[in-house]
Order: C-alpha cells, then structure tokens, then sequence
C-alpha cells in the first residue's frame, strides 16, 4: 500500500489554494496529522441514500494521485463507516463504542433522524444483544462529540424523506439530538465542501455557521449572484440560456454551485440546462414543482 | 444444536437489512438452515410523491439511492412518457443510456472491490480493512497486495466513471438531466470528446483488471481451489427476471440487454407479464388490505407493529414465484452468460456485462448528433396512468404512476433489492436472499464470513443489518464474540421470537 500521510499532505498543497489554505495551516495540519490521537470520525447513516457517501469518494479520487481518498480515510482515522469498513457486526459496534468511550470523536451523520414508530423506521446496529434504534444511536454520540457533522441536507434540514406528509417522522440531526451542528448542505453535497469543513477541524479553525447552521465559508451568496448565465436570454431543456422562466431556484439558494461545479468541474444542473432545484436550503423539496414552463 | 447468529450492521451494502441466519450442522457440516430478511428502513416516498408534479418524480425518486440513482430517474419519466405517450428524440435516447451506462461502469467496480472483494482478502492494518474477520482467507500475498492496490485504483476509476456520466447528466450523483420528452442536456463536440478520452481510461481498466481479478477469485474459490467450491454456493431458486435496459430505439423493443425471465435456471426465456406482478404484505409492516395488489393499483399504508410481520419490504412475486434480479439475471436472460448461479457466477456475469456496457458506450457516442434536438415539449393530460421499466445496476426496476389533476394521485415502486431481499410471502415461501443462504457453510459462527459473502453477491442496495433478535429455547445466542444462554438473552431483550411469528422448530428444508 502506497497511502501515506505524506501523501495526504501532498495532497492538501496541491489543492492548498483551492481549500483556502495557508502555509501556516499545512504546518498545523502536518502536526495533527502526525499525532496518534488526531480526531476519530463516526460516520453513521439513518434515513439516507447513500448518496453523499457517493459524493464524498468522487472528490478525493478526483485530485491528487489515485490514492487521493484513501489517505484522507486512514489520516483522519475514519474508524466507522458502514459502507467502506470490513468488519461487521458487534465488531462494528465495538469500534463505535471505544470511540464513545475515549469521546473527543468527530461525529459525520448522513440522513435525517426517523422518529415514527417509536424510532422503529430505522434500526442502527444491535449491540450485546439491545437492538438500537438509529434515533437512540445518533442521540448517544452526540453527547460525547467534538463536533457534529450534519452531512447533506436530510441531516442538516431533514430534507425529501422529510417532506410532504413526513410518513417516518424524520428530523434534522440538530433537532433529533438538540445538539449544535455544522450543515454541510446539498442533495447530494458536495466532497469540496467536505474536505473544506474537515480540514478547517483539523486546522483548529473556527467555523462561522449562517443561520441556517451552514459555513459561512462554503454558504453564502445565491447560485444566481454568481451564475455565468444570469445576463443570457431565456434557455431551457437543450437551450443554454437563464432558467429562471422555467423555474430555477437560483436567486433562492445559498450555494457555490457555479464556483465549485460537479464532478472534477465538468458540468453542473444549470450546465445541463435543468434548473437549479434549491437542495441546500431548508426548505427543500418544498411543494412547488421543480419544473415550471415559461409562458412564453 | 441450531443456534442462531446475529450480523448487525451488515457492513459494505447500500441501505438497510438486517437478516437473521438459523446454523446448524447437518450431515456433519455447519451450515444455514434457515433465514430471514429484513429491510430497517421506511422512508415512504411513495406517500412523499402525492400530490406533487408528475414531473418532480424524476428528481425525489433518484433519492430512494444515491449509488443507483440514474435508474429511479430513468423509471420515472419512462413512466410518464407512457402514461402521456410522449416520444424522445435520438440524441436522448443516446445520453439517457449513456448516463446509465456510466452509473453501471461505476457501481459494478465498486461493488466488486469496495463491497465484495473484503470478504476474501485481508487487507493492511489500517481502516477500512481491519478490523477485520479471517475466515477461508486463500489468495497469496501477492494477490492479495494486488487486490489491495486495485482497491485503490478502482476509487479512482469510480470516480472517472462518474465524470462520464456527469458531462451529460450535469453531476453524479443524482443527474438532473433526465426528463420526461427527452434529456435537458445539449450535444457538443466537447462533451463527446472528454466522454471518449474517459472511456479509453475506463475500458482498458475493465479488461485488463477487473475481469482478471474476478478470475483469479474464482481461481482460487471455484472448482479448482482448495477449499469449498463457491461455484455451488449460494444458488437459490434459480428464478432470473430481467426487465431489460438500453434502449436501442425509440420505441424500446431493441435492448442491449433484453427483456425475459427464467425459471429454475432454465435455458428457456419466458415472457414477462406485468400483470401477474403481486406484493404480498403478509410478512411485511403494512395492512393486510393491501395484500396481494398489483403495483398499478397498489398501496403502501404502514402498521407497525404488526404480528407475522418482520420487515420494511413488501413481497413482490410474479405468478406467485419469487425471482432473482441483477446482473446475473439480464446477463442469463440476454444469453450472454449461463455458466451457472452462484456466489462467484455473480460477480462474473457482473463484471463481463460491465465490458459489454463499456464496449456499447463507445458506439452510442458516434450516434450524438451536435447541436441536434434533445426534448419534445408536450401538453399533459389532466390524468393518466403508466409503468416504466428499467434495470439499476443491481436488478430489474418499476415505477407505476397514476396523475389526477395534473398531480401525482399515486405512485408505486417495486426496486430489485425488493425481489432479491423480500420477506417470507403469504404462503411463507422465503425471498430469493433467504432461499440462497440456505445450505450455506458457516465455518466460525462468530465469524459469519460466508454468510455475508452471498449477501454481497447481489449486491443488496440496503445497508443496516443482519441481526438476531430471539432466544430459542436451549439454544446458545451468539452475537459475534458473546455468548448467552436463551435465559440471559431473553432477559435482555425487547423483541422475543413469536413477535415476529417465526417457528424455529419448523421443518428444515435444506438445499443443498
């Protein structure tokens, strides 16, 4: 195996300016990074899709050498993560409960909080034998974390499965635990701003949160403010062109979309000519249709 | 002694299952005797659409799963474009399969070395390999460090694969770009260009690294291995659907990969008739008067708790047969792939279809007309109803939608985890997962190891558990690394066994 903290550092210069580091920061970096007890990440998923998990690896093998997610998962000591990890079972289980005992750990939840059914819509894990519903579980270690991560708009603001009539009951991470989170919004989010918040947890940064508990550093300004199609004509399905006739959430939505792009920067919604759908804000989906035909 | 083993959370899958896996030894072999599957998650995005634009289906449903999203988007506006009888021009049949095949190329190599693969290798001290458990570990170092470095390389590969798809789709996870009358996005030259180049990267991966690796594998645990022959284990019924997928016209009756069923590993494809599709509740947490609906007509009204019932899954059967979905299923049904149905014939039909898809990609790029016509508009009816059919990586794929009003009035989904990990149906015949761990050996109970290496194999988009949850009376509990007696488990649970309505003391049926 050829992954390194090396050349996870390696990798943070490259991208240095892109993260908005400093040098001073990359010598902090080095220094948590050299350090056995650097934070442990938990990353637990409740009423999710999997689907910022997805996001997540595409960023850290878009960059640096292949090895590029790898390296961030043993640096930072990614101790449990249910789609990566090989042990499973009470194996899992106990990884997650020397981390609840030595606390300190940084907790990375994905998904919304189910409480329909006495939290029975979802189960996390069975431990000794207790079968622990995934509201009990997040609600647990969050007592004892460092920080919380609420990763994409289903934990951060309950997001789709949310929505409409609600049918599991789902809440915010925030709102389930009453604790304070850090809301890495998007459906899906995106790995840049992932990468960002860890690294600024790294760095022992503080991170301004706007009053919908995102960073003020990845959240501010609306997709329109900065949309290379704000001052084009109308455009639609197959027509470049600003979308806002047809329904584009744009001037509503707090994001960087048009600065970060998706998928090592080859495109984006309005890129495709789809309008943007809003998914980082709390009201998201909303009961509006995405998709609203211009009357002209 | 039957004892009953508890795998909780089932690691390296995408959702929630959990499944309970009965062992004991039978003419002088550990093994399975019996199992029961359980999905832990309700979300209900059926209830979640009513009400909404029939146009917003494409977008909610591609959040049922974010590892096969492309599929829920590709289903619903199949379904719309039946129920409103829309056409679509060339260039978005093109990107439509395109996008698809991209999520394919990606999910295919992440199942085999980030889910699948773990289970027969030990990989370096350092997450997410170990911890780990070491049961009927046979590939030599070499190989093994070869895998490993593979694993690696395969992130990235995932990660290009998902750039493919994301030129056309406008990102992956979740493209946007699929709606109904077409595909929003326009045809460059550029975008077919960057597709090309990632397709020469991808391709030659495939060929010269995934299916040498899935080779190696069955080198080492087929017939000629040194231990159990995983080209006999974990068959099941036998029964392939396949609902087809890439469209290779406009009115769908060409596929890559064609429409059919089999029956008990039959070489003879049958024809599929929708209409004989039902979802049995029995076993299942929704009211009883839903039981035994087709999923035009069907309803998703949850009761928990409910007695009999032990998951979140409904029971689809088609003419009351269970039926295996994946790609070993389209493989089989296409006639590309018929050596067998087991562990390791899993992951071979998985890896040969996804050159096949690989190899198709590269053609359809030749057909993008630049600058061409992508989307028909159209006027929609006030109501109507229509199916979409489609396959996701992991098997065949449904949505039914009904519109009143120019609203969703009901919208019903039928995923292939849905075949593959449903219940016990009302007659108590088991869902194909189950029946396929039947028989299956288990050397270290507390390290249920072949237990999971069927379970991977087909590829389960659900992620939480196998668990056990009931004392058997005399029984040993074991939960991976504890053991109690029925007492002291009893004594320490919510849940004992006839809540669930299981009767351990029934008759084995082994399949061997």
């Amino acid at each position: 195996m050829s992954i390194t903290r090396r050349d996870f550092l390696k990798y943070c210069s490259i991208s240095a300016a892109a993260l908005g580091l400093t040098a001073s920061d990359l010598l902090h970096m080095e220094q948590a990074l050299a350090n056995p007890t650097a934070p442990t990440i938990l990353w637990l998923q409740g009423a999710s899709c999997t689907g910022c998990s997805e996001s997540f690896l595409n960023r850290f093998s878009t960059t640096a050498p292949t090895t590029a997610a790898d390296t961030l998962i043993n640096s930072v000591n990614l101790a449990y993560h249910p789609n990566l990890m090989s042990i499973a079972g009470q194996g899992a289980v106990d990884v997650i409960n020397a981390a609840y005992t030595q606390g300190n750990y940084i907790l990375a939840v994905e998904g919304g909080v189910p409480t329909a059914f006495g939290g029975a819509a979802c189960w996390a894990y069975t431990d000794n034998g207790v079968d622990v519903t995934f509201k009990d579980a997040v609600t647990r270690l969050a007592g004892k974390a460092a920080k919380i991560l609420a990763i994409g708009t289903c934990a951060s603001f309950g997001g789709i499965p949310a929505s409409g009539a609600n049918p599991a009951g789902i809440q915010s991470v925030k709102t389930a635990t009453g604790k304070a989170t850090i809301n890495i919004a998007g459906c899906a989010t995106h790995p840049d701003w992932i990468v960002w918040t860890i690294v600024q947890l790294l760095t022992g940064k503080a991170i301004p949160l706007d009053s919908n508990g995102r960073p003020t550093g990845l959240f501010s300004g609306t997709v329109h403010s900065r949309c290379p199609r704000r001052d084009l004509d109308d455009g639609s399905y197959g027509h470049v062109g600003c979308l806002e006739s047809i329904g584009c959430r744009g001037p509503a939505t707090t994001a960087m979309c048009p600065v970060s792009q998706w998928n090592n920067g080859v495109n984006w919604c309005i890129g495709a000519n789809v309008p943007c759908l809003g998914c980082t804000e709390p009201t998201f989906p909303g009961t509006n249709a995405f998709y609203r035909p211009g009357s002209g | 002694m039957a004892t009953i083993t508890t795998i909780d959370p089932v690691t390296r899958l995408e959702g929630h299952l959990k499944i309970e896996v009965k062992v004991d030894t039978v003419n002088g072999v550990q093994q399975v005797v019996d199992a029961w599957a359980t999905g832990t998650l309700f979300r209900g995005f059926e209830k979640i659409l009513e009400g909404r634009a029939p146009e917003d289906a494409e977008h909610i449903t591609q959040r049922i799963c974010g590892v096969c999203p492309v599929a829920h988007g590709l289903s619903a506006v199949l379904a719309l474009e039946n129920a409103y009888k829309l056409t679509i021009p060339n260039n978005a049949l093109v990107m439509r399969n395109l996008v698809n095949a991209a999520n394919f190329i990606q999910s295919h190599i992440l199942h085999f070395y980030h889910l699948a693969a773990p289970d027969f290798i030990n990989g370096p001290a350092m997450p997410p390999w170990q911890p780990s458990w070491n049961i009927d570990r046979r590939l030599d170092a070499n190989t093994t460090a070869t895998l490993v470095n593979h694993y690696v390389q395969a992130i990235d590969m995932t990660r290009q694969a998902h750039q493919l798809g994301a030129l056309f789709g406008g990102r992956m996870p979740a493209p946007p770009a699929y709606v109904a009358g077409g595909f929003a996005c326009d045809v460059t030259a550029a975008r077919i260009a960057a597709a090309k180049t990632l397709l020469a990267t991808l391709t030659p991966f495939i060929t010269n690294v995934y299916l040498p690796d899935v080779a190696a594998l069955a080198g080492a645990y087929g017939p000629a291995g040194s231990g159990r022959d995983w080209s006999k284990i974990g068959r099941g019924y036998g029964n392939l659907l396949a609902y087809g997928v890439f469209d290779l016209n406009a009115a769908g009756t060409t596929k890559l990969l064609k429409r059919g069923r089999v029956v008990n590993g039959a070489t003879t494809v049958a024809t599929v008739n929708l209409a004989a599709i039902k979802e049995q509740v029995t076993n299942s947490w929704y009211q009883d008067s839903t039981n035994g609906l087709g999923p035009a007509a069907g309803q998703t009204v949850p009761q928990y708790p409910k007695a009999n019932a032990y998951s979140w899954l409904k029971a689809p059967r088609l003419a009351r047969l269970p039926y295996e979905a994946g790609a070993l299923a389209r493989m089989w049904v296409n006639g590309d792939y018929r050596q067998g149905i087991s562990v390791l014939d899993r992951h071979a039909a998985r890896a040969a279809e996804t050159l096949k898809i690989a190899t198709a990609a590269r053609t359809w790029l030749d057909q993008l007309v630049v600058g061409g016509p992508v989307w028909n508009s159209y006027s929609p009816p006030a109501a109507a109803t229509g199916v979409g059919l489609t396959e996701a990586p992991r098997g065949a794929i449904g949505h039914w939608v009904a519109t009143s009003g120019g609203k969703i009035s009901r919208y019903q989904i039928i995923t292939p985890t849905c075949w593959n990990a449903s219940p016990r149906d009302t007659v108590g015949k088991r869902g194909p997962i189950e029946q396929a761990l039947i028989g299956t050996p288990v050397t270290d109970i507390n390290q249920p190891t072949e237990v999971v290496r069927v379970i991977h194999s087909f590829d389960p988009c659900l992620s939480c558990a196998v668990h056990v949850m009931h004392a058997e009376e005399g029984a040993k509990i074991f939960r991976l690394g504890h053991y109690h007696t029925a007492d002291e488990a009893a004594a320490g649970h919510d849940h004992d066994h006839d809540e669930h309505g299981h009767s351990h003391d029934e008759a084995h049926d082994h399949v061997h």
